[in-house]
């Protein structure tokens, strides 16, 4: 891809003559060096797990947040640049909101992602909102949470596209990890085994030691919603795995 | 001198010509919620002053299979108010990919309503429907667009006189005995007759005849009666 | 607001077979705060006729017994008891007296015909002008209220029991949508032999 290069890929609105958009494809690329993120939709609940990168012993762990609720009944998993992940959590959590507001009921998954798709292909030119981004967001998001149909997981790329998964891996780790979990799934997978199943995995592509510091679980179920795993939870799990 | 006469509305003879954005055309709206219907009638006499406009004009607008929303005051408003809402349910139905259940109407209404709170609709709306789990229920509204939920509402010019006709009739007010159970349909459809029978005596702008939506999980059945129309 | 919505308050006479109702609510406040649950509204002129005067509470007093004065005085030239219609008449020629500068009550009449025993009531507004109708007769703050009751709840020939029934329903639920209107009721059903008087338990708030 890199030696295709041409002045195509500069302009964020432009296609090239083969009909791509480089810099969405690039940013898709840039998914693909963020730290990865898991999520399996169970018929219990929908499960959620990222790797955390420790770049330093003197990096404060509990400080990178890669895992956050948006509504009560919806969490979601970030992979790519953080930063852009706030614009389009914050967007998520205002829309989630508004629903509420306006039709008291809660907002669907599938209408989340759909709110924050909105928000993801507005780059490029100035509209009438003013300041749109200048580039793609970078970033990949997994959305779960609990609606009337049920447990829901929906993937989005920083092209805007969202489509629904049984179970989906992004990130760094995401290729391999996403091939295991094509083996693992059932439909009939539990939610405790979906949890320990998504860290399997992740011990499998990262790149560390697996440990209760460097990943962060949560779950989203019919009589708990959104909640993440204390740092015990987890060593139970990360036991049981061993 | 001339200047002065003309500055001077104050004149004998001088007219001062008023324009309001409201009027009231009347009408009256009464629903009766029971654990697995709805009722909601209407009387349709559209009056302004006292010119009948219209002996025939409904104030229930059927907003899907298990909603219906009664209006009655400024028929502009009215208009205008429930255009605007079917809009929006179109539009939440393609964005959401599923028809708007009644509480969530009921909630829109509200936020609709109160989004003009400084210039507001001239309107006294009461929807009524099934919600999510088959059961009857029923939302009245002032016009800015505070929202109660209840189990029977009359609303519109003779609210006042046939409230407490329902809270006698339907809530069993000042009746001996405990708690009674759900009203039939029959019964419902009884105490709306008769009380628009009666608001037609007192009212001036309530008569003519009546239109009553009867909303269950077959959909909704819509019956008229005649009242009387002097 | 009106003056004559000041105080609060109620009256509602309804016609029966060989016998009238006339009922009233207890309430004396001024404006939206209750100061009294005792208060008299409705008072007796004869042992078969009853005036109720809603309106402002010192009006209804001053009334009351600027009409005592004018019926005594009546019925010692007269020698003879007074019969509704004459006294519906008294009350409205004393309220047109202050045409300009009213009595701010609207009274409500019931009785009956001391000689035939025929049932009589008939309303009026605070200057006078009369309403004598077959059915039924409204005043007060939840005016609008108690015609939709009686509209729904009277029907023709009603008997002692039966139309102290309808009234009562007719005045609890109708002044329990007034805020100024209700703690507690009075009933009188008025028959040639008796007069019976109930005091009506209520929701007082």
């Amino acid at each position: 891809m890199f030696l295709t290069r041409s002045e195509y890929d500069r302009g964020v609105n432009t296609f090239s003559p083969e009909g791509r958009l480089f810099q969405v494809e690039y940013a898709i690329e840039a998914i693909k060096l963020g730290s990865t993120a898991i999520g399996i939709q169970t018929s219990e609940g929908v499960v959620l797990a990222v790797e955390k990168r420790i770049t330093s012993p003197l990096m404060e762990p509990t400080t990178i947040e890669k895992i956050v609720e948006i509504d009560k009944h919806i969490g979601c998993a970030v992979s790519g640049l953080m930063a852009d992940s706030r614009t389009m959590v914050d967007r998520a959590r205002v829309e989630a909101q508004n629903h509420w507001f306006t039709y008291d009921e809660k907002m669907s998954v599938e209408s989340v992602a759909q709110a924050v798709s909105n928000l993801a292909i507005q780059f490029g030119d100035s509209d009438d909102d003013g300041n749109a981004m200048s580039r793609p967001f970078g970033v990949a998001i997994l959305f779960a949470g609990i609606d009337e149909k049920g447990p829901q997981l929906f993937h989005m790329d920083p092209s805007g596209t969202y489509v629904q998964y049984d179970a989906k891996a992004i990130g760094s780790g995401s290729e391999g990890a996403q091939q295991s979990l094509q083996e693992a799934y059932n439909k009939s997978l539990t939610l405790k085994s979906a949890m320990k199943t998504a860290l399997t995995i992740l011990k499998q592509v990262m790149e560390e030691k697996l440990s209760s510091t460097n990943v962060e679980v949560a779950a989203v179920t019919p009589d708990q919603p959104f909640h993440m795993y204390s740092k015990e939870q987890v060593e139970e799990v990360i036991k049981e795995i061993a | 001198m001339f200047g002065q006469a003309i500055l001077n509305d104050n004149l004998p003879g001088a007219k001062q010509h008023h324009w309001s954005p409201y009027t009231d055309n009347g009408g009256t709206i009464v629903a009766v919620a029971g654990d697995d219907f709805a009722i909601i009638a209407s009387d349709t006499r559209l009056i302004q002053g006292y010119s009948i406009l219209s002996r025939e004009q409904t104030k229930l607008f059927k907003l899907s299979e298990q909603t219906v929303l009664g209006v009655s005051g400024c028929w502009c408003d009215v208009l205008t108010f429930t255009r605007t809402l079917e809009a929006r349910m179109k539009m939440y139905l393609h964005e959401h990919l599923k028809p708007m259940s009644t509480p969530a109407v009921a909630q829109l209404v509200s936020t609709m309503l109160y989004h003009k709170r400084f210039f507001p609709y001239y309107v006294s709306n009461i929807v009524a429907g099934l919600d999510q789990d088959g059961k009857g229920t029923l939302y009245s509204y002032d016009p800015v667009g505070h929202c109660e939920k209840n189990r029977y509402r009359a609303g519109g010019a003779a609210g006042a006189m046939l409230q407490p006709l329902l809270d006698n009739q339907v809530g069993l007010k000042n009746m001996k005995g405990g708690v009674l159970p759900d009203i039939t349909k029959e019964k419902a459809l009884m105490v709306i007759k008769d009380s628009f029978i009666s608001a037609a005596e007192r009212d001036t702008s309530t008569g003519d005849g009546v239109i009553i939506n009867i909303i269950t999980k077959s959909g909704v059945e819509v019956m008229h009666f005649p009242l009387r129309k002097d | 607001m009106s003056i004559l919505s000041y105080n609060g308050g109620c009256v509602l006479a309804m016609k029966g077979k060989g016998c009238v109702a006339i009922a009233s609510d207890r309430r004396f406040g001024v404006q939206t705060s209750t100061l009294a649950m005792d208060f008299q509204r409705i008072f007796e002129m004869g042992p078969h006729l009853y005036v109720g005067l809603p309106g402002l509470a010192t009006d209804t007093l001053t009334v009351h017994e600027r009409l005592r004065f004018r019926l005594n005085l009546y019925e010692l030239r007269e020698s003879r008891k007074i019969k509704p219609q004459t006294f519906s008449a008294m009350v409205s020629n004393l309220l047109y007296e202050r045409r300009f500068g009213p009595y701010f009550v609207e009274p409500v009449i019931a009785g009956l015909d001391p000689v035939t025993w025929e049932p009589f009531i008939s309303a009026m507004d605070l200057i006078g002008c009369p309403n004598v109708p077959e059915d039924f007769v409204v005043a007060g703050t939840c005016a609008e209220q108690l015609f939709g009751m009686c509209e729904a709840l009277w029907e023709p020939n009603l008997e002692p029991d039966s139309l102290f029934e309808t009234i009562s329903q007719a005045l609890m639920n109708a002044f329990d949508r007034d805020a100024i209107s209700g703690w507690g009721g009075i009933v009188h059903v008025i028959e040639k032999d008796k007069v019976t008087t109930r005091l009506l338990k209520t929701r007082m708030d």
